[in-house]
């Protein structure tokens, strides 16, 4: 039983994990919180059954593709739901486009494939008896795409010049313009980025989440503690929060039952950001006057 | 009382009788609609309009919330969902075995959400927009998660029947007319707060939070009084609903109902009661006439939300504000009558001086203010010039209670100034102006005035909400006062055109006027001149040394050093946070010092 | 310096910006030649950040920019950069989270590597203090050193023209006269620089030709071996209205 908890926990949160980086990464480039990292998360679920189940795809071809529908959809948010916005003066319009967005394509998904959680497929024909089956493929799958996501993340930001032009964005994005940075490419690339993250975490954590739209709004919410707790931004924090999440939740639902679990995570939710509203990680809010 | 050269009085008057006019035949033709419709005796039209009616009482609170107060609360199904159940689990004696009398459960829902309102709200007062929403929708998640598992009291998954009310509002058309009349009033006391300075308060909060803190306005009391009166709508709405409904069940309260109820308002447009009222009406009775089109509905709204966000973030209420494209005059002049200031200023307090000893302010590494003593007497214009960086403008916020210095005192007269209490600065009539102009863009000038004088009202927010008599005069001696504000300012001719019309130079005397609302001891000025031309900085000139000369005691914090040179009676040059030179300007002129610091050596 | 026939490198001819509705700076002409070093002076809040900024597209600006002969209507900071106009802007920022070497990397984004490579060393090799730091955080550094690197990413581009703005903010004496001693190298070396500086004296000593900006006009323009020029520029400063003339 425990050994169940500890690894649901972590795999369930590793999505969390993955859709808070989502977040983040948006948030760095663009200094915004979209609504469409949950929709991401769930499209990938969603877009992967449809490609392997109904139409018959190859499962590694199906997970191309839906990555690529995610760097797609990626960058149409930040085209048009992003980036008109930030021009303006009334910066919480942001909040209202995206999830606009978010609920037009949740909206077309509902009507066009199906409203009830469907089932994901299996995709390492592993055999469970075997050592290879020792974790089951639904647990591992997540948390091999976190830690794949974390590495290459690193590897990005630290060893190339597109990744350093990323985080000169997300600290000054006045000084990056201002030495002739192409601002408004590097924030469609991250957008594009995210939208891949996003994706990921969908389509490996559906075996677990099934394929199903109500993800939407409970990655939305449960991908968004993880950026709040851990602090806006910090990638660090995100995972550690999501793991967190995730093994707590798995623990009350044990110990509680459902209902309360999600009520206790919802407290502790509020309760921390009332404390702290820049997040455990975070930095104070800067100067208003 | 309109000046001849003013540009738009010729079209002011009849404009604003009409406009006027113009939403009350809304309401009128809407309320006569609403009357009569029963006389068409069709059920399915009568289910449809107490729908409507019942959405509207739900989201004439939001509007409050929303509009109003900018506080993205997309949750808010959840006040609908506990109004319902605590309405039905009350009347059906699910609690305690004793069943409630229909009206008393009613009045329970309302209470519910009134509380929950609160609870759901106050994060609001700490949180980032994006959080505060995502807030709101966990708790919508939340309540109705808990619907569906307290079995005992909700029924669970199965659901439980909703009250019926007895005669005169029994099922049917005695029904659609509590609805119709519940609904009416909670427009009009809705429609009540929102012209009211509770209304504007909330609005400054939203698009001008510094200034209205400047103003006296309490964010935190006037944020918890609005969650207080839309949760309480939105549980009375609840109620209704479950008794319409007939029988309740947790799916029937979706994330989609919210984001309807939340899009209705946007459509209809922030800052408006009529708008939003359309926006509910129209999106709950759209999908009835467009039958194939209802399983896209939501798509819809959203799609049409998006459009909103984008092209017209006004709504239809920036729609229908058709006097306010008018064309102004091109070429205004601002012409101050310091003349009227003795009536606008009242009579002379007996504060005499504010005095700052030994302020010190680190931010990090960064000393802004390193030992500062400044003294700012009634009747004179003291002058606070240096160079960039010299700590001018953080002066300035640590007087008005932007931040707390590390060390060092501040009094009025022989009382200490509270630090970290800028909304207490009014009621010391302190009132003071930004370095770049603070308003409500969508609100008129005279608006945008009276908010300054906020606090000089003494009717309750109950009286507003209920138009009694002290809300009135309040309302008259408010709109009376920043009238003559204006003409002291030289802007009454602009009172009713929309303030982000203004030019920039405009704006600023609109400050000062909003500054004078408070009949101010003292007059804090960031860069009042910046962006002024030199015929404007002349008349701005004038207008301050009068208004010293009604006894205030001004403060200016400048770079014009001809401004600073004509008008002040005492000058203080800060330099790295030090006071580098103090006296009269032509000791401050002579001063072989000071003029290299503001060259540099 | 002789008087070219050719059109200078930089010519505005009646600039208008500002911030939103706040019109900041009228009917600017200014021109700068290449290889000179015009100081651009001025009182706070005259407009001399905005100046710069609406050169370099960071602002929108109405009027002609043109440069090295190009017409820059719409050119944001991207492009100016790519015809040889850098900015640098005021207050030393540079990007504390990445590592001195990263900084100036970044200011060759978009150059093929190899072109990078060589003209990041040349850049450094301005500031050997700052080029034996190259792989420490650039928050380490203090605020004199991240002014040296900020006008290090500068030189990445090999510009023709290089403004400055107020690169002596802040620093020691020491520093600022080092800061100085690049603008001379820079300018021997053919590179215009146009220098928005608070510190008169240092700033005619430097400089050939000289602007003074008040009030969001240019109030005075002079080359720096006129006569008087300290006293004129006071005057300038603080209006030539009915004042009390300065005791000298």
């Amino acid at each position: 039983m425990f050994v169940s908890i500890v690894s649901y926990g972590l795999a369930v949160g590793a999505v969390y994990a993955l859709i808070g980086i989502t977040y983040n990464v948006m948030f760095s480039a663009s200094r915004v919180f979209s609504f469409t990292a949950g929709m991401l998360g769930m499209l990938g679920g969603v877009l992967g059954a449809l490609f392997i189940n109904k139409m018959g795809m190859n499962a590694f071809v199906a997970f191309l593709l839906v990555l690529a529908a995610g760097a797609v959809l990626g960058i149409v948010t930040e085209i048009l739901t992003v980036r008109p916005v930030l021009k303006s003066i009334e910066q919480h319009l942001y909040v209202l486009s995206t999830l606009a967005f978010a609920l037009m394509i949740q909206q077309v998904t509902a009507i066009e494939y199906n409203t009830e959680p469907q089932p994901f497929p299996v995709l390492f024909p592993i055999d469970p008896n075997s050592w290879l089956g020792i974790v089951d493929q639904k647990i591992w799958l997540p948390v091999l795409a976190c830690i794949v996501t974390i590495v290459g993340l690193e590897l990005l930001y630290r060893k190339t010049l597109i990744g350093r032009a990323f985080l000169a964005i997300a600290e000054d994005s006045y000084a990056a313009r201002a030495l002739g940075l192409p601002e408004t490419r590097l924030r469609m690339a991250s957008y594009a980025i995210a939208g891949v993250i996003g994706a990921l975490a969908g389509f490996t954590g559906a075996q677990m989440l099934l394929a199903f739209i109500g993800n939407q709004a409970i990655l939305n919410f449960y991908g968004f503690v993880p950026v709040a707790l851990g602090g806006m931004g910090s990638n660090r924090g995100a995972v550690i929060g999501g793991i967190a999440l995730g093994l707590f939740q798995q623990a009350a639902n044990f110990l509680v039952g459902g209902i309360f679990a999600s009520v206790a995570v919802f407290a502790v939710f509020i309760v921390v950001l009332l404390l702290r509203p820049e997040g455990l990680a975070g930095a104070a809010a800067a100067r208003r006057v | 009382m309109t000046d001849a050269t003013s540009p738009i009085s010729t079209a002011r008057a009849p404009a604003g009788w009409l406009g006027r006019l113009e939403g009350s035949w809304s309401w009128i033709a809407l309320g006569l609609v609403g009357l009569l419709l029963p006389l068409l005796d069709d059920s399915y039209f009568g289910v449809i309009a107490q729908r409507a009616y019942i959405y509207w009482i739900l989201s004439a609170g939001l509007n409050l919330v929303v509009g109003y107060a900018g506080q993205i609360a997309i949750g808010w199904v959840a006040m609908l969902t506990l109004g319902a159940y605590t309405t039905a689990a009350l009347a059906a004696g699910r609690v305690g075995g004793v069943e409630w009398h229909p009206y008393l459960a009613l009045i329970a829902g309302g209470a519910m959400g009134a509380v929950f309102g609160v609870i759901v709200g106050l994060p609001a007062l700490r949180l980032r927009t994006f959080y505060f929403a995502m807030t709101t929708l966990g708790f919508a998640t939340i309540v109705t998660q808990v619907a569906l598992a307290w079995k005992d009291v909700t029924g669970g998954g199965v659901g439980t029947p909703g009250p019926v009310f007895p005669w005169p509002f029994e099922p049917g058309w005695g029904f659609y007319y509590f609805c119709f009349i519940l609904a009416a009033l909670a427009t009009w006391i809705t429609a009540n707060i929102g012209s009211s300075r509770y209304g504007r308060a909330l609005v400054a909060i939203r698009d001008a939070e510094v200034a209205a803190e400047a103003s006296g306005i309490a964010k935190p009391k006037l944020l918890i009084l609005i969650f207080l009166l839309a949760g309480g709508l939105g549980g009375i709405a609840g109620g209704l609903f479950s008794s319409l409904q007939s029988y309740i069940t947790p799916d029937a309260f979706t994330f989609e109902m919210s984001v309807l109820f939340f899009i209705g308002i946007l459509i209809g447009g922030r800052g408006s009661i009529l708008g939003p009222a359309l926006g509910t009406i129209i999106l709950t009775v759209l999908p009835e006439f467009a039958a194939p089109l209802v399983q896209w509905s939501t798509f819809l709204y959203a799609a049409l939300l998006l459009v909103i966000v984008l092209v017209i973030p006004g709504g239809i209420a920036d729609l229908l504000d058709y006097k306010n494209r008018r064309p102004l005059t091109q070429h205004r002049e601002i012409l101050p009558r310091p003349e009227l200031l003795s009536r606008v200023l009242g009579t002379k307090g007996e504060a005499n001086a504010i005095r700052l000893a030994n302020i010190a302010l680190h931010f990090g590494g960064v000393r802004a203010i390193d030992g500062l003593d400044l003294e700012i007497r009634s009747g004179e214009v003291h002058g606070l010039i240096g160079p960039n960086g010299s700590g001018k403008t953080t002066t300035l916020n640590v007087i008005s209670g932007y931040y707390r210095p590390n060390t060092g005192t501040m009094k009025l007269d022989s009382a200490d100034l509270p630090f970290d209490k800028p909304h207490a600065r009014a009621h010391y009539r302190i009132a003071r102006t930004f370095q770049t102009p603070r308003l409500v863009g969508a609100a008129s000038v005279l608006e945008n005035v009276m908010i300054g004088g906020t606090v000089r009202g003494h009717g309750t927010f109950a009286e507003s909400m209920l138009s009694l008599p002290r809300h009135h005069r309040d309302e008259k001696q408010l709109k009376d006062a920043a009238m003559q504000a204006l003409a002291t300012v030289g802007l009454e001719s602009l009172a009713a055109v929309r303030a982000d019309r203004l030019q920039h130079s405009e704006l600023r005397f609109m400050e000062i006027a909003r500054g004078l609302m408070l009949r101010p001891a003292f007059l804090l000025l960031d860069e009042p001149a910046a962006g002024l031309s030199p015929e404007e900085i002349r008349r701005l000139g004038a207008l301050i040394k009068a208004i010293s000369r009604e006894g205030t005691g001004v403060l200016l914090v400048e770079h014009h050093a001809d401004l600073i040179f004509d008008i002040c009676d005492r000058v203080t040059v800060l330099n790295l946070g030090k006071t580098l030179a103090a006296g009269t300007p032509a000791e401050i002129r002579s001063h072989r010092e000071v003029v290299s610091a503001y060259l540099g050596a | 310096m002789p008087t070219s026939a050719r059109e200078p490198l930089l010519t505005i001819n009646g600039l208008a910006a500002g911030y939103g509705k706040i019109g900041v700076l009228r009917d600017i002409d200014l021109a700068v030649r290449t290889g000179e070093v015009v100081a651009l002076l001025g009182p706070n809040g005259a407009g001399k950040s905005t100046l710069l900024k609406a050169i370099s597209g960071l602002l929108p600006r109405q009027g002609s920019v043109r440069f090295a002969g190009q017409d820059m209507s719409g050119a944001g900071p991207g492009d100016t950069v790519r015809a040889g106009l850098v900015h640098v802007v005021e207050g030393h920022r540079v990007f504390t989270q990445l590592s001195v070497i990263d900084n100036v990397m970044l200011a060759g984004y978009g150059l093929p590597r190899e072109e990078r490579a060589v003209q990041v060393e040349e850049a450094l090799a301005f500031f050997p203090d700052i080029a034996a730091k190259r792989h420490d955080r650039a928050g380490t550094l203090s605020g004199g050193q991240q002014q040296m690197l900020a006008v290090a990413q500068g030189l990445v581009r090999r510009p023709r023209l290089l403004m400055l703005d107020e690169p002596s903010a802040g620093l020691s004496p020491v520093l600022v006269d080092r800061v100085l001693a690049a603008v001379a190298r820079l300018r021997e070396g053919g590179t215009a620089v146009l220098l928005v500086e608070q510190l008169i004296e240092k700033a005619l000593a430097s400089a050939d030709r000289v602007y003074a900006l008040a009030r969001g006009s240019i109030v005075l323009e002079a080359s720096t071996d006129e006569d008087d020029l300290p006293n004129r520029l006071e005057r300038a400063y603080f209006g030539q209205d009915a004042h009390a003339p300065l005791e000298s």
